[in-house]
C-alpha cells in the first residue's frame, strides 16, 4: 500500500485516491480536424513503460482533485506529485536513481531468472 | 514412546491444569501448552492424516512451519487447519484431527498410498482429462470429498479490528538479536515498535540452551531485565503473539495479534487485531529455520525437527521422549544432545553425516565421555513402523544398522528466515558454506541482523547490530557479553536426500510432508520438462501448502540442482509471497462486513414500500421495489402483469428517488453542458427538460437522463441509479483536467430530492387534485417543461416527463416532506385507480414503447446512431465528448448492430433475453462448424397491453432488415422461433398517449 502526497491534503494512503492513466494527454482542441488515425490515437493510445511514469491521480475519498504523479512504475515509487497548472518534471531529473526490486533488469522481464 | 516433563523449563506452569478433548478424549495439559506440547505430554504423536495419501502423520516441528499437525477447533466458529505448534489450550477446548474417516487410526483414504502411481507429480492435469462429463459427475465429487484439509467455519461474524502504527523503527522478532538492538533504541527519540510472535520475548534464549550467561546474568533473568528497560523507555512499544504476515513496498508492514491466546475468543471483544504499520526503518531479526533432511519414510509420526524438540524441552518443558535417534548434518544439534544428557536422558544413538575429520571436537569428546553410541559419514537410510516410527535404519561403513527407536530427531540444517526480506524485493545470495540463501541487497530501507542474516555466531552478533545500525544518529551504544554452551562457529556437510535401501509402494522419502510431494516426484517433473523451478513447483504442488514448505523449500532447491548438475544460485527460487503465516479472512476484513462493508441505501418511501408489500431490488446499493404483491400467492409475473395493465388504464406511482441527481452552476454552465452531453442546450429554453445522452471519447453510450434548464448558468441533470457517481466524477474530471477555463460547479444532490414518477392516462386528473392551485392543461403545462410551486411551507418541483410512455408527471421534493406528499398522492388515487409498481414493470412498460435502459440494451459498445437516436446529437456543435468518434470509419459502418424490434411470428411464442437471432429454423443435432448469428435479444416482455411478447435486439444491419423473418434460439431445445423484424417501439407510435 502507497503513500502518496496529495499537493492539496498532503499525504494520505493510497486508498483514498484513483489512477487516471496516463498525464499530459491533451484533449485536442478541434478534433473534427483530425483523421481517424490521429483522433484514435488520443482515444485509445497510451504508454506503459517499465521505469518513470507520469501519471493521473485523483483524491477521490478526500479533496476530489485530480493532479499529476510521477511513478517509478518497476518499484511501484511515487516520486513527485504536482498540481495541473504546475510544469511537469523534466524526464532526465529522474532517470539516474532508477532502481528495480531483486536487481531485475531495468527492461524486459522482472524475473531475471527467466532471462539467463 | 514414554515422554517426560522437564520441571527444570521456566515456562513449565505444572500447578495449572487445563483439560481439553482431542478426538473426543479427554486429556490434561499444563497452562501454556500447545495442543502440540500438551499431546505429546500425553504421548500422543499420530494426529492427523496427510494430504493426498492419508499416510499418518504427527508433530513434525514445534511452531509456525508445521507442516503436519493441522486440527480443526470445534469449541472455536470450527476453525480449520489450526496448527497444533501454534495454538495453545484452554479448558473445554475441543480438538478434532482432519482428514480421515471413520477414524484416525483406521482411515480408508489412506488406499490412496497404494494407488500412488496416478497420485504422481502433475496427477491433477493428467488424470482428470476426460472422458466428457466425468470431471462434473465423477472426478469433482470425489476430490471434494477426500482432499483438503479441514472444514470452513459455517455461520460467522468478525469482530476483529485494525489498528495503525506510523513508527521510525519497526523490529520483527524479540528474540536476542532483537533485543540488543531494541536496547539500541531506549530513550532515544526514535519511535519503535518490536514484533514478537511468541508470547515472550528471548527467541532462542527461550528455546534451546545454547547461551549461558549474557552480561554475567542467567539468560531468563537477562531477558527480564531488558524487558523492564525496554518497557520503561517510553519510545518503545513491544506487540506480543503478533506476528507479521508481509512486508510491502514504501515499508508498509502487516502484522496479526492473536488477542485470545490460550483462552476461548470472548464474544464481546476482538479476537484478532490486524496491525498495519508505516515505518522508515524495519530491522528484521526474525531468526532462523530448521530444515529437513528427505529419507524413506521421513514423514513417519515421531520423525521430528531436532531444534523443535529442543524447543518443546525448553520452551514447553516437555521431554517428547527420553532415548531419542538424532540424525544430523550440522553443528545445531549439539545443544540438543546436551540438553538432554543434563535432564539425565541418553540419546539412543547420535548419527552425524559430517566425517569425524570435520566435528568438532567438544562434540566428539562429549559424546564419548557420556557413552553415546555415535556414527559419523553415516546417515539415516529410512524408517519403518505402523502410525509411529519402530525401527531406524543407518548406513554406516557400507553397512545397515537397524535400531530400534520412538523418535528420530533431525536436522538438515538451518536457513535464515528471508521469507520477509524477500517479500520487501530484498534479493538474497546462496552461501556456499552454509548451504542456504542469506539475504544480499536490500530494496527499502531494511536491515537484517543475527541468524535471519546467515550470523549464526552469538560472538559476532553485538558487533554485527552495532555496524548495521551505526547510520542512525544518536543511538545507544551498547555493551553485550556472551557465554555460549556450544561452539560459536557453524558447520556443515551437503546432503539433500539419502538413497533408500529398498522400495516399495509404502516407501517414500518426502520433500513437502503437506503437500505429500515426494522426491521421486521432482525426478518425475523435471525428466517431463519442468526443469524452472516456478513451474516445477505448480507442476508438482511443492512448497504451495499453508506451511509454504518453510522446512524443505531449500531441500527441493538442493536435489534439483543436483538433478541438473548446475549449482543452486543457478537454479534460484521461487519468489516468496506474503502471508508469511495464513491470515484469517475474519482479520483482514475487520469491522468492514455486512452492513458496514456495503451499506444499504432506502428512500424516505421505504417503510411504505415494506408496508405494501414491496419485493425488492438491489440497484448499486439501492433498494428499490421491484414489484408489489397485491395478494398472498400473487407470483411475480402476475404482479407485474396487473401493475403494467393498471397503469395504462388508468395510472401508476413509482419511487424514483434512487435517480442521481447532480446540480450544475456557474458563468459557463451552459458550454460545460454542451460539451458533457450529446444534446444542444443553447436554444433550449429555460424550465424545459430534454432526454439526454452522455458518451464517452470512444463514442460509446455511458448514461443517460434528463436534463432541466433553470437559465444558462443552472442546470439539473439526472443520471441512471447505478451511474450517478461515475457521471459527477466524469464532470469533475473534464471540468479539472480539460477545461478549467471554464467557471463550473457540479454538486450530487441525489439525497437532498425525493423523485416520484406518476404517469398514466388518469395521472392528470390525480395531479389536481393533490395540487388543487396548479394549472396542469397542455397549454400550460405541455411535455418537457417544469416548474416550481409553493407547497405546505417548501417547495416542490414538478415536470411534465415520462419512462412508460404514458401521460406523466415527476415531482421532486425535499424527502422531510416525501412520505407524506406519497401518503397524498395515494390517497388522492386510489379511486382513480393508481396502482404503485416496482422496476419491472417501469422496465416492461418501456420495452412496449422501444424506450432503452442503458446497461441493458446498451453494453458500452453502442452508440446513438445504433439506437437510431440521431435525434439526439447536437451535430451543429463543434465538439462534444465522443463527437468525433461518431465518424470513425468503424463508428460509422452501416453493418454494426442496430437496435430493432422482435415480433413473434406466433403470437404464443415466448422469447427469451439473452438468445442468439439466427438465419436457420433448426439447429443441427451437433454443431459442427460455428452458427453464424445476426445478433441478440437484449430485452423480452409479455405485453399483457399488447397479449404477446415484445424484445429488443441488436442486429447486424437491422436497419434494413425491417420486415425480414429471422430466428431467435430457445435454450431448451434445437428448435427456433420464426420472428420479424420491426420499428422496436409497438405501442402508440404516434405518441398520442404521452402527449394527451
Ligand atoms: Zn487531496
Amino acid at each position: 500500500m502507497l503513500i502518496i502526497n496529495c499537493p492539496y491534503c498532503g499525504e494520505r494512503d493510497q486508498s483514498e485516491f484513483s489512477n487516471g492513466g496516463q498525464a499530459h494527454v491533451v484533449r485536442p482542441s478541434d478534433p473534427e480536424k483530425l483523421n481517424d488515425k490521429e483522433w484514435s490515437e488520443y482515444v485509445f493510445v497510451r504508454s506503459n513503460p517499465k521505469g518513470i511514469f507520469f501519471e493521473r491521480w485523483v483524491h477521490s475519498h478526500g479533496c476530489r482533485k485530480w493532479f499529476n504523479a510521477v511513478r517509478n512504475t518497476s518499484t511501484d515509487e511515487i516520486i513527485k506529485t504536482y498540481k495541473l497548472n504546475e510544469k511537469p518534471p523534466i524526464l532526465a531529473e529522474f532517470t539516474n536513481n532508477l532502481k528495480t526490486p531483486s536487481g531485475e533488469p531495468e527492461l524486459g522481464s522482472g524475473n531475471f531468472t527467466v532471462k539467463k | 514412546m514414554s515422554s517426560i516433563n522437564n520441571t527444570k523449563s521456566f515456562h513449565l506452569i505444572s500447578s495449572q491444569k487445563v483439560s481439553f478433548t482431542f478426538d473426543g478424549k479427554k486429556l490434561t495439559g499444563f497452562k501454556g501448552d500447545t495442543i502440540a506440547s500438551a499431546l505429546l505430554r500425553n504421548n500422543i504423536n499420530l494426529v492427523g492424516r496427510s494430504f493426498k495419501y492419508h499416510r499418518p502423520r504427527g508433530i513434525y516441528s514445534c511452531g509456525i512451519e508445521e507442516p503436519n499437525a493441522l486440527v480443526q477447533i470445534i469449541s472455536e466458529h470450527n476453525e480449520p487447519n489450526a496448527r497444533a505448534t501454534v495454538k495453545r489450550i484452554y479448558d473445554g477446548m475441543i480438538v478434532e484431527s482432519q482428514n480421515r474417516w471413520p477414524s484416525l487410526k483406521m482411515d480408508i483414504g489412506a488406499v490412496n498410498n497404494l494407488l500412488s502411481p496416478i497420485f504422481s507429480a502433475g496427477f491433477y492435469y493428467k488424470t482428470f482429462m476426460g472422458p466428457k462429463g466425468f470431471w462434473k459427475k465423477v472426478y469433482e465429487p470425489i476430490i471434494r470429498k477426500t482432499a483438503g484439509l479441514g472444514k470452513p467455519p459455517k455461520e460467522f461474524r468478525s469482530k476483529s479490528t485494525h489498528h495503525h502504527h506510523n513508527v521510525d523503527v519497526v523490529i520483527v522478532g524479540g528474540g536476542i538479536s532483537g533485543l540488543i538492538a531494541a536496547l539500541k533504541f531506549v530513550k532515544t527519540n526514535y519511535d519503535v515498535l518490536i514484533i514478537e510472535q511468541d508470547s515472550f520475548l528471548g527467541g532462542i534464549l527461550n528455546t534451546s540452551k545454547k547461551i549461558k550467561e549474557i552480561n554475567g546474568l542467567d539468560t531468563i533473568e537477562w531477558i527480564k531485565k531488558t524487558e523492564e528497560l525496554i518497557s520503561k523507555s517510553k519510545n518503545i512499544k513491544i506487540l506480543k503473539d503478533t506476528t507479521v504476515s508481509s512486508y510491502n513496498y514504501s515499508n508498509h508492514l502487516i502484522a496479526l495479534e492473536d488477542k485470545a491466546v490460550g483462552s476461548l475468543p470472548p464474544n464481546y471483544k476482538p479476537e484478532l487485531v490486524l496491525h498495519k504499520i508505516r515505518t522508515q526503518h524495519t530491522i528484521l531479526a526474525n531468526g532462523y529455520i530448521e530444515r529437513i533432511l528427505s529419507f524413506r519414510n521421513n514423514d513417519l509420526p515421531g520423525v521430528m525437527l531436532a531444534g523443535s524438540f529442543e524447543k518443546f524441552v525448553h520452551r514447553y518443558g516437555v521431554v517428547p521422549e527420553t532415548n531419542p535417534i538424532i540424525f544430523t548434518n550440522n553443528s545445531s544439534t549439539f545443544s540438543l544432545l546436551k540438553s538432554l544428557i543434563e535432564l539425565n536422558c541418553k540419546p539412543s544413538a547420535y548419527v552425524d553425516n559430517r566425517e569425524e575429520n570435520s566435528i568438532e571436537k567438544s562434540t566428539l569428546d562429549y559424546l564419548k565421555n557420556n557413552n553415546i553410541p555415535f556414527y559419523t559419514g553415516a546417515e539415516v537410510e529410512g524408517c519403518d513402523g505402523r502410525n509411529i516410527i519402530r525401527e531406524a535404519f543407518i548406513r554406516h561403513k557400507g553397512n545397515i544398522i537397524k535400531l530400534k527407536t520412538n523418535m528420530l530427531c533431525v536436522s538438515g540444517g538451518i536457513n535464515p528466515d528471508v521469507n520477509l526480506f524477500t517479500q520487501s524485493k530484498g534479493l538474497i545470495k546462496w552461501d556456499d558454506n552454509l548451504f542456504t540463501f542469506k539475504p544480499d541487497k536490500a530494496f527499502q530501507n531494511t536491515i537484517v541482523i543475527g541468524s535471519a542474516s546467515g550470523n549464526f555466531n552469538f560472538q559476532k552478533l553485538n558487533d554485527e547490530i552495532k555496524n548495521k545500525l551505526n547510520f542512525l544518529k544518536e543511538v545507544n551504544d551498547t555493551k553485550i557479553e556472551i557465554i555460549s554452551n556450544v561452539e560459536n562457529d557453524y558447520k556443515i556437510s551437503e546432503i539433500w536426500d539419502i538413497k533408500p535401501e529398498k522400495e516399495s509402494l509404502w516407501s517414500k522419502s518426502f520433500i513437502d510432508i503437506q503437500n505429500d510431494v515426494t522426491v521421486k516426484d521432482l525426478r518425475q517433473a523435471i525428466t517431463e520438462g519442468f526443469d524452472r523451478i516456478e513451474h516445477l513447483k505448480r507442476f508438482t504442488t511443492n512448497s504451495m501448502g499453508t506451511d509454504q514448505g518453510k522446512i524443505s523449500s531449500i531441500n527441493s532447491l538442493g536435489i534439483v540442482s543436483k538433478i541438473l548438475n548446475k549449482s543452486v544460485s543457478e537454479v534460484g527460487t521461487t519468489i516468496y509471497r506474503p502471508p508469511y503465516a495464513p491470515l484469517s479472512f475474519s482479520a483482514i476484513a475487520g469491522r468492514n462486513t455486512y452492513e458496514f462493508y456495503d451499506p444499504k441505501r432506502k428512500t424516505p418511501i421505504h417503510s411504505w414500500h415494506i408496508d405494501n408489500n414491496a419485493v425488492f431490488e438491489d440497484v448499486g446499493q439501492w433498494k428499490r421495489p421491484w414489484y408489489f404483491k397485491n395478494k398472498k400467492g400473487e407470483t411475480m409475473h402476475q404482479a407485474v402483469q396487473r401493475e403494467s395493465k393498471q397503469l395504462r388504464e388508468s395510472a401508476g406511482i413509482l419511487d424514483g428517488s434512487t435517480l442521481g441527481k447532480i446540480e450544475v452552476k456557474g458563468k459557463d454552465a451552459l458550454e460545460f453542458m454542451n460539451l458533457m452531453y450529446t444534446n444542444a442546450f443553447t436554444k433550449m429554453k429555460p424550465m424545459t427538460s430534454r432526454y439526454v445522452l452522455m458518451l464517452g471519447e470512444d463514442g460509446m453510450i455511458k448514461d443517460d437522463g434528463i436534463v432541466s434548464k433553470i437559465n444558462d448558468q443552472h442546470f439539473i441533470a439526472t443520471t441512471t441509479t447505478g451511474g450517478a457517481p461515475k457521471v459527477l466524477a466524469d464532470m469533475e474530471e473534464y471540468a479539472q483536467t480539460e477545461w478549467p477555463h471554464l467557471e463550473v460547479y457540479m454538486n450530487s444532490i441525489t439525497e437532498q430530492f425525493s423523485t416520484f414518477n406518476i404517469s398514466g392516462p388518469k395521472s392528470r386528473a390525480i395531479m389536481r387534485k393533490v395540487f388543487s392551485n396548479i394549472d396542469f392543461s397542455n397549454e400550460k403545462f405541455p411535455f418537457m417543461t417544469f416548474n416550481n410551486f409553493k407547497y405546505l411551507d417548501t417547495e416542490v418541483r414538478i415536470m411534465r416527463a415520462s419512462f412508460t410512455g404514458e401521460l406523466g408527471y415527476e415531482i421532486y421534493i425535499s424527502p422531510k416532506y416525501a412520505l407524506e406528499l406519497w401518503k397524498k398522492i395515494f390517497h388522492s388515487g386510489k379511486n382513480l385507480g393508481l396502482v404503485p409498481y416496482g422496476t419491472e414493470t417501469m422496465h416492461l412498460l418501456r420495452a412496449e414503447k422501444g424506450y432503452i435502459v442503458v446497461g441493458q440494451d446498451t453494453d458500452g459498445t453502442v452508440t446513438p446512431i445504433d439506437l437510431n437516436l440521431n435525434w439526439m446529437i447536437g451535430k451543429n456543435k463543434k465538439d462534444f465528448i465522443g463527437k468525433r468518434s461518431l465518424s470513425r470509419s468503424d463508428t460509422a459502418r452501416e453493418d454494426r448492430k442496430q437496435l430493432v424490434g422482435i415480433l413473434p411470428l406466433d403470437k404464443n411464442k415466448k422469447i427469451l433475453e439473452g438468445q442468439h437471432i439466427l438465419e436457420i429454423n433448426k439447429l443441427p443435432k451437433k454443431i459442427e462448424t460455428p452458427i453464424e448469428y445476426l445478433g441478440h435479444v437484449t430485452s423480452s416482455y409479455h405485453s399483457p397491453n399488447l397479449k404477446h411478447f415484445v424484445a429488443m435486439a441488436l442486429v447486424k444491419g437491422g436497419n434494413k432488415l425491417m420486415g425480414k423473418k429471422v430466428y431467435v434460439s430457445d435454450p431448451s431445445k434445437s428448435e427456433t422461433i420464426p420472428v420479424e423484424i420491426v420499428n422496436p417501439v409497438f405501442l402508440d407510435p404516434e405518441n398520442k398517449r404521452l402527449l394527451s
